[in-house]
């Protein structure tokens, strides 16, 4: 799915995208002499486990109760948090962690450093038919909302209806997992959209909820994390979607005490939420404060100082390149993964043959662009080799253009290459923005790398508010697209799809397909895939990403998102979620003395 | 005032040629008349100010003019693009800073100012082709700006009626619209106008700034000649010339204009620091020119590596800062000179 931030953090992710990805060989000589050492292995591990067991009281030993948390961001808060309506990574993380409840949730394993599904509001991790059309869930007993009212399960059913008001909600997932996979979703418009209409798939039968799919969501656990499958509560008074969006109501462990949408954000204590119904959650903090739109230059200053409040504050933002090596000295410093892949993707309409994207592959100057943009080779840009980044189940390894290592660039060969293929001065065209200083720096890097390689290079203006529209329109003269994909959970199914599946350029345009990719064999081999066991998908996805990559190689990656943040000295229990590339704000604890 | 002294002793240079005269050399070489223009320039000259400013402002022209004189001899490149220019992973470390040079490496001839961090290009390379652009920029708006400025000044003081109501409409309209947001608005449109073709994109940004520089650059001079003109034009050689006939435009720039030589020049000296600002102030908040490099480029670039990289900053700052001085002083000097109630 997308970077699902903010509308900045997405234009940053669009400008990331024009610069390529650094980092060096293969093997042992993947870290040069002066690079920080990372472990990359588990920087992309993006969680695949499940514990449907799990019981609450979540606790951490040593941790001590109290204190007030900081949180800094440059952007951010700036999208909606009305549960139905949530879906960009810094919000996800917030309120699932700290304010909504929803049927599953994630909690951090320590030993894998992954993040392992575990059952939430559900007792367990839901049960399905044998073709996973259907899934029953039973609600815990001793739910209750903020106001002390029981949570009851037509409350979490009207939830997973109400996700599916694509209108009223527009920004939220349910425009692509409930309308398309719950039965009678792509006719049913939402209970504010089609007051009238009847929908079928949800049913409720004393404490068990019964969704019923149009097509097998054996994924559908996975997407029961989201806000957007919790409870709302039915009386329309209090769940009208303009004032709810302003204060959803809570049933986890803080309520919202304030909200300015794109400023602060201050969560304090629900003592309705009961610990012991809750596998995951700690809440050892009194109180939390975001506080959002300050300069990212400005947060690291204060995180560096670490003086007064500062002490108890910690950021989601990445840390700037330039402050990495202070901010490593402190070891304060957390990275971790975020289960993105950035990549150019070449219009497969346009391209003459696969010798281009070979050539690509080799030609690309990926440390240089990773650097030129403000990135740290290895840090938060890891060397990719694979669509899909590590974590994702069924993942293996395998070099897409033989004999490429991750982060290699080799002029010379990418000449050989295009001669061989008599594809010499080949144009490749590609947007950057006039306005944003680091897309024009990451396009000059890109320039020398293909020129140098037997390009003709011809990079053509945009402007950041135009980039996106610019890139997505299909008719634009131009050939190679950067672009970034962020999967929702770790599937092979939120990949290969996506990327592949071709569309209807007239009708939809690239959909998620940047590289127009139209192969009716392809087509047919996702269906089969998606129709197979379930223990027998992943491998298959990743068997199916192999060939297509190594067949027709549609798509150059570049690099895995990677996030690096730092926190005050007296935050304790900072880990990376790498399901979002967020602090895991549940085992956050703060340290006074 | 000014321009009553400047008109007396224009009359009594006409006199000194009086043949009359001729027979006492000695007298008449006392006595000899000098243009305020000749003036001005004895005293320019006797100022020490400003001869150290002329003397900077040239050094820096030459330096500009060099440019790629001096890039080649220390073999340094502004532009990462260039396939001769180093890899900017050669020169740059993993975060970004400098592995050659300044900051945290001994000086290096190969880069003698040192690397921009991140970006990867050469700083002494940067800096002379940035103080180029700056002086381009800034010489062709001053130029411009002020022939459209005496023109407009003129015309509108001495034609008086709607002309002049015209003119001073479109003057008031122009100081006060917001040339800000003229800049912010016009600058995407450029970009999507040119976006494929990077050269024509380069050359339509500068012109274009160098454009909304003139358009917002004329008024004020504009408005002080027609204030000039309007108490010029009662005066009797006005009168006379008018009466004898002679064509307007003769009157416009042989009779007027000479009396508008101090104005002129105190506004061209003060307007090119002026525009050497705006353009390092408009390319530090990216409305500037694209594909060149600017000073106010590398100024904004070199903010956030201030702490830990000084001199990066130092440098552009310290050029426009040099160019902007003594262009000012200079300016200053030119006004004192050029005002007769000044006594040194």
């Amino acid at each position: 799915m997308r970077l699902k931030r903010s509308a900045v953090a997405l234009a940053t992710a669009s400008m990331l995208v024009l610069a390529a990805c650094g980092g060096d060989g293969d093997g042992d000589d993947k870290k040069s002499s002066d690079n920080p050492s990372v472990d990359t292995e588990n920087l992309g591990n993006t969680g695949s486990g499940t514990d449907p067991t799990r019981e609450g009281p979540a606790t951490i030993e040593g941790a001590k109760e109290g204190g007030t948390v900081t949180v800094l961001s440059s952007p951010g808060l700036t999208t909606p948090i009305d549960p139905s309506d949530l879906y960009y990574t810094d919000t996800n993380a917030i309120l699932t962690s700290l304010v909504t409840r929803q049927l599953t949730q994630y909690a951090y394993d320590q030993e894998s450093g992954q993040m392992i599904l575990v059952p939430d509001l559900a007792t367990d991790l839901g049960t399905p038919n044998d073709d996973f059309t259907e899934w029953k869930f039973t609600l815990r007993d001793g739910i209750k909302w903020e106001t002390g009212a029981p949570v009851t399960a037509d409350e979490v059913a009207f939830g997973i209806i109400r996700s599916m008001d694509g209108k009223t909600f527009p920004n939220g997932p349910g425009l692509y997992y409930s309308n398309p996979y719950f039965l009678g979703g792509e006719d049913y418009k939402g209970p504010y959209t089609a007051p009238d209409a009847e929908q079928q798939a949800v049913t409720v039968d004393g404490n068990t909820i019964t969704v019923k799919m149009a097509k097998p969501f054996p994924d559908f656990p996975f997407y029961a994390s989201f806000p957007a499958i919790g409870p709302i509560p039915t009386d329309p008074a209090v769940s009208d979607p303009a004032k709810y969006a302003q204060h959803p109501l809570s049933t986890g462990p803080y309520k919202i005490e304030q909200y300015t949408i794109g400023k602060t954000l201050t969560l304090v204590r629900n003592d309705q939420w009961d610990p012991n119904t809750d596998p995951a959650r700690t809440a050892y903090p009194d109180k939390y404060v975001f506080k959002v739109g300050l300069q990212s230059e400005q947060i690291d200053q204060i995180l560096l100082a670490d003086s007064g409040e500062a002490k108890t504050t910690l950021a989601y933002d990445d840390v700037l390149a330039q402050n990495y090596r202070k901010a490593n000295e402190t070891g304060r410093l957390v990275t971790g993964g975020q289960p993105c892949t950035y990549f150019y993707a070449l219009d497969q309409r346009k391209v003459p043959d696969k010798s281009i994207a070979e050539a690509l592959t080799w030609a690309l100057p990926y440390n240089d662009q990773i650097v030129a943009t403000g990135l740290i080779p290895d840090v938060n840009a890891v060397a990719t080799q694979n669509l899909m980044p590590p974590g994702v189940p069924g993942r293996e390894p395998y070099d897409p253009v033989e004999g490429h290592g991750p982060f290699q660039t080799d002029p010379e060969k990418a000449k050989q290459i295009l001669a061989d293929a008599g594809n010499e001065g080949y144009e490749i065209k590609f947007l950057y923005s006039t306005d944003s200083d680091v897309s024009v720096a990451g396009k000059d890097v890109l320039v020398k790398g293909l020129e140098a390689a037997g390009f003709k290079a011809t990079p053509v203006a945009t402007t950041l508010a135009d980039s996106v529209s610019d890139r997505d329109d299909v008719n634009g003269d131009i050939n190679m697209r950067s672009y970034g994909w962020c999967s929702d959970w770790p599937s092979g199914a939120t990949w290969v799809p996506p990327i592949f599946q071709s569309t209807d350029l007239e009708e939809v345009g690239f959909g998620t397909n940047e590289s127009a990719f139209n192969n009716p064999e392809i087509d047919q081999k996702i269906e089969d895939v998606s129709a197979l066991p379930v223990d027998e998908q992943p491998a298959a996805w990743n068997d199916l990403e192999k060939e297509i990559m190594t067949t027709y190689l549609p798509v150059v990656p570049r690099y895995y998102g990677g996030v690096v943040q730092m926190h005050g000295s007296a935050i304790e229990g900072v880990v990376i979620d790498n399901t979002l590339g967020m602090p895991s704000f549940r085992d956050i604890w703060v340290n006074a003395g | 005032m000014t321009l009553d002294r400047g008109e007396m002793i224009e009359q009594e240079s006409v006199l000194g040629h009086d043949p009359s005269l001729e027979d006492q050399p000695e007298a008449a070489k006392e006595i000899a008349g000098k243009s305020p223009t000749q003036i001005a320039l004895s005293r320019l000259r006797k100022d020490k100010v400003a001869t150290l400013c002329i003397a900077v402002i040239v050094l820096l022209v030459l330096v500009a003019v060099l440019a790629p004189v001096i890039t080649r001899i220390f073999g340094v490149y502004w532009n990462v693009s260039d396939p001769k220019a180093p890899n900017t992973t050669d020169v740059l470390a993993f975060d970004g800073y400098p592995k050659v040079g300044p900051p945290f490496n001994s000086f290096t001839w190969d880069h003698p100012l040192g690397v921009a961090p991140r970006l990867g290009y050469d700083n002494l390379a940067y800096l002379v082709y940035g103080l180029r652009t700056s002086l381009i920029v800034c010489v062709a708006a001053t130029v411009i700006s002020t022939i459209i400025g005496v023109v407009l000044g003129l015309m509108a003081g001495f034609s008086r009626g709607w002309v002049d109501r015209v003119i001073s409409f479109i003057t008031d309209l122009l100081l006060a619209f917001p040339f800000l947001l003229a800049m912010l608005a016009l600058s995407p449109i450029i970009t999507s106008r040119f976006s494929t073709d990077q050269d024509k994109l380069r050359i339509a940004t500068i012109t274009s700034l160098i454009t909304i520089l003139i358009i917002f650059g004329w008024m004020g001079l504009a408005r002080l000649i027609r204030g000039q003109v309007l108490s010029l034009r009662e005066r009797e050689f006005i009168l006379a010339a008018e009466v004898i006939g002679v064509p307007t435009r003769q009157i416009l720039f042989k009779e007027l204009l000479p009396n508008l030589i101090a104005p002129i020049v105190i506004s061209i000296s003060l307007g090119l620091p002026g525009f050497v600002a705006a353009e390092a102030g408009l390319s530090f908040l990216g409305l500037g020119i694209s594909g060149y490099p600017s000073l106010g480029k590398m100024v904004s670039d070199a903010a956030p590596y201030y702490a830990d990289y000084g001199l990066y900053l130092w440098l552009p700052v310290g050029a426009i800062a040099l160019l902007t001085l003594s262009l000012n002083l200079l300016g200053d000097s030119v006004r004192d000179a050029f005002d007769p109630r000044t006594r040194r």
